[in-house]
């Protein structure tokens, strides 16, 4: 077997060599060279491109990835450009990229109910290699994607994440998932608002592209879910990231609308209609996520509180911060805490979530004990004195779930947990104390929040909230106001976080660079910078 | 390599269906389109017919349905799909709006929706242009030209034939620009029309009267050719409308130039109107 460094350097090799064929410009090419197979011609209704929307992986186990793309010839017309007859996709995986090793073959059906999406739950896989995958319908061939599967149950290899969340596509572009390509990493998380529910101007923004009408309202329906997730995955650079890493993704507010709680619509629609809409917007997601059957919508209702082992090294609990949490207090806005924010009785996982959860982390076997989650946990004051206001959307409006769930991991004698958390659009890292108002009570954990990649466009390193938290919360060690992404490194000794930030995504070639590099040690709770 | 080889002899190539759902069957579901008939008008500002689309499950189950809309020529429909999740007994809704281009005939044509063999035809009715002759609005429904238009409101707000500043958010325009004058607000004529008298209507409910929220100063202007010609002028204007009249001239645009607001922020009209006299 190969040693944990040497395991590494292989991946990185792997991961040039794919590059080198499959870059971001690459992955827009959308036919492939197989002998007899290329279309010739001008475009027509029949032989227009499918692939519009690329490719990507997720959920890898020891054995086993699923790999996604969707039929798409007009990504942004009705039904995709697609009629209502289901399409033969044939789907191979292989151990190189020429796909000379082609370990495993078979058919799938991309069908109009599910909008000629594709998701193939691939068995039989070798732990903790890389495999190329990709697709072929009507003659065409996907670009080629690049995934690697879980480390085997008694390995503890090092392994690299990237965490993202938060792409407004007016508001920037993508550069930092360039980045993120380009850099190896085994898994991307993704925590949250893939999309915005809002409506899209008719030069998207800052992007300055023509994009229909159709896109300028605040969408409701299934039709308009999908639609606007195909306007977000025709972006290369998100094409390109989930062509080079399997991703492991759940969704926070804006998938479905912004600061829903519940069964609760914050736009006031009655419970009934806000359920159809939640079953619209669940249903929507599963069909552009490389998710497996297990995370499909059951009408308003959908399971993508999980877990995923990868070896020794990281236990994964992904969470869904939105779906069982009570209301928030007030309009989720920054507020002082009071008696429905403290209030022992609210929730903002639900009972059942909440107790998976902490029986999940006391079985775990792995150095790191991670959970991928939506909205900050950390208390975040930021008001100058003694008196308090604090992100109410976020677990400070839910003081007592975050106890809960902070006491349990200390009584369960959780070691190394680490909590990845996404939607301020702003980097914190923090160290996570069972009573936040008292320096010296005990560390249990670490906090990192990953900034967004587009959302708040360009930013800036410092601002007046930023200075208010790091003035007034000594938990927190880091913040930053800049778009980027968490790049994350992690073996038996270490957890290493860079804060990687873009100097700017309101115009093109933006510069990603690492703002920050902290690290937990192992067996030593606390954040240290390097 | 050996271990893969073993694998690919010993496991079937596994093939997992892309969904393990039973059929919908959809001849459980209900269509509808209210009103009927929906009645439009060929002119590019004028509000376009508004069609509610509905789908009932009459179902035992909750099904997801996707309707195709189209619709004959010369027909332009805002939308061509509806899907949704469809919960028992319950209607689910979504707009449909149709407009037709200018010239277009009266007469009567159908949308068609279709989910599965289920279809439900919808009529819609093509009115005629209203007339523009002595004492009507010249720029009823013809198309408005703006320096610019805020995200949240239409550039038709202006000239849609709603003169009710309660409905200022359906039916009014602003500028993007806050803060920044002049704004311009105004049509181009498809043919030159003779103006002697126009109104302009800023907004001016209960809530944001005109002496706080609407335009104080104004030039009023027409277009004959490239030059333009100032035909009037308001300055500290308070009140919802105005009128401006001269000697009747034979015009290609029409055109307020806003100055300032009282607000100093943005230029609202809720209408402006141009006669012939």
């Amino acid at each position: 077997m190969l040693s944990a460094a040497r395991g590494l350097a292989a991946a990185t090799a792997t991961r040039r060599s794919f590059l080198s064929a499959t870059g971001a410009a690459a992955a827009l090419a959308l036919t492939g060279t197989l002998p007899g197979l290329v279309p010739t011609g001008a475009p027509t209704p029949t032989n227009r491109p499918l692939f519009t929307l690329g490719v990507a992986s997720g959920d890898p186990l020891p054995d086993a990835v699923v790999i996604w793309t969707r039929l798409a010839p007009g990504p942004l017309e009705p039904f995709g450009g697609l009629d209502d007859r289901p399409i033969d996709v044939d789907w191979e995986v292989a151990e190189d990229e020429s796909f000379g090793r082609v370990v495993r073959r078979g058919k799938a059906t991309a069908r109009p109910e599910y909008a000629h999406s594709v998701h193939v739950d691939v068995r039989g896989l070798r732990s903790w290699r890389h495999y190329f995958y990709r697709f072929r319908a009507r003659g065409q061939i996907s670009p080629t994607g690049r995934t690697r599967t879980a480390p085997a149950p008694h390995d503890l290899p090092a392994m690299t994440l990237a965490v993202a969340s938060c792409q407004a596509f007016y508001d920037g572009f993508y550069t930092a998932y360039q980045d993120v390509a380009r850099r190896d990493h085994d898994v991307v998380l993704f925590l949250g608002d893939y999309i915005y529910e809002v409506g899209v101007g008719p030069t998207a923004g800052i992007r300055n592209q023509p994009v229909p009408i159709d896109f300028a309202g605040e969408i409701f329906t299934l039709d308009e879910y999908r639609a606007r997730y195909a306007l977000h995955k025709t972006d290369p650079d998100l094409q390109a990231a989930h062509a080079a890493s399997a991703w492991v993704v759940t969704l926070d507010d804006h998938e479905v609308e912004g600061n829903w709680s519940g069964d609760i619509s914050e736009d006031g629609l009655p419970e009934p209609e806000f359920l159809v809409r939640r079953a619209n917007g669940f249903r929507a997601y599963w069909e552009h996520m490389p998710l497996r059957l297990d995370q499909s919508a059951d009408g308003p209702s959908i399971r993508l509180h999980r877990h995923l082992r990868f070896g020794r090294t990281a236990d994964l609990s992904v969470l869904d911060t939105r779906q069982f949490r009570d209301d928030q207090p007030g309009d989720g806005g920054w507020l002082p805490p009071d008696q429905v924010s403290q209030d022992p009785a609210r929730t903002i996982t639900g009972a059942e979530q909440e107790h998976w959860l902490l029986d999940t982390l006391r079985r775990s076997p792995s150095r790191w004990n991670v959970v991928a989650q939506q909205v900050a946990m950390a208390q975040l004051d930021r008001k100058t004195g003694p008196d308090l206001e604090l992100p109410m959307d976020t677990w400070n409006g839910y003081a007592a779930s975050r106890d809960r769930v902070l006491h349990g991991v200390r009584d369960r004698g959780v070691d190394n947990f680490v909590v990845l958390t996404g939607d301020l659009h702003r980097s914190v890292a923090a160290d996570l104390r069972l009573d936040f108002s008292d320096p010296s009570a005990p560390v249990v954990g670490s906090e990192f929040v990953t900034t967004s990649i587009s959302s708040g466009k360009d930013g800036v390193d410092v601002d007046a909230t930023g200075r208010a938290l790091l003035a007034e919360n000594p938990h927190v060690k880091y913040q930053n106001v800049q778009r980027g992404y968490l790049s994350c490194r992690l073996d038996a000794d270490r957890w290493t976080s860079q804060f990687r930030v873009v100097d700017k995504v309101t115009t093109r070639g933006g510069t990603p660079s690492t703002r920050a590099s902290l690290v937990v040690e192992n067996g030593r709770p606390g954040i240290h910078q390097v | 390599m050996k271990r893969v080889i073993a694998l690919l002899g010993a496991v079937p190539l596994l093939v997992v269906p892309a969904v393990a759902h039973s059929n919908v069957k959809h001849h459980d579901i209900e269509l509808s389109a209210t009103p009927q008939p929906v009645e439009v008008v060929p002119l590019p500002c004028f509000p376009s017919g508004r069609l509610t689309l509905g789908m009932t499950n009459a179902g035992r189950k909750p099904v997801v349905a996707d309707m195709r809309v189209s619709g004959e020529d010369p027909l332009v429909l805002s939308r061509r799909q509806l899907s949704s999740y469809l919960p028992v007994e319950q209607l689910v809704t979504a707009p449909l709006d149709v407009t037709v281009p200018r010239g277009t005939a009266p007469g009567s044509f159908t949308v068609d929706l279709a989910v599965g063999r289920e279809t439900h035809k919808a009529s819609v009715v093509v009115k005629p242009v209203p007339p523009k002759g002595p004492g009507d609005n010249l720029l009823l429904g013809e198309q408005a030209v703006a320096s610019s238009t805020h995200g949240n409101m239409k550039l038709c707000g202006g000239v849609d034939g709603n003169t009710d500043s309660e409905q200022w958010g359906a039916s009014g325009w602003h500028d993007a620009t806050k803060g920044v004058f002049p704004d311009t607000y105004g049509v181009d004529f498809t043919a030159p029309a003779t103006v002697g008298r126009i109104t302009l209507q800023t907004l001016d409910s209960a809530r944001y009267p005109a002496a706080a929220m609407g335009v104080r100063d104004v030039d009023v202007r027409v277009r004959t050719g490239d030059t333009w010609t100032t035909v009037g002028q308001i300055r500290g204007n308070v009140q919802g409308l105005r009128e401006v009249t001269f000697a009747p001239v034979a015009a290609d645009s029409v055109q307020v130039v806003v100055l300032d607001s009282n607000d100093h922020g943005y230029s609202r009209i809720i209408e402006l109107e141009a006669f012939s006299n």
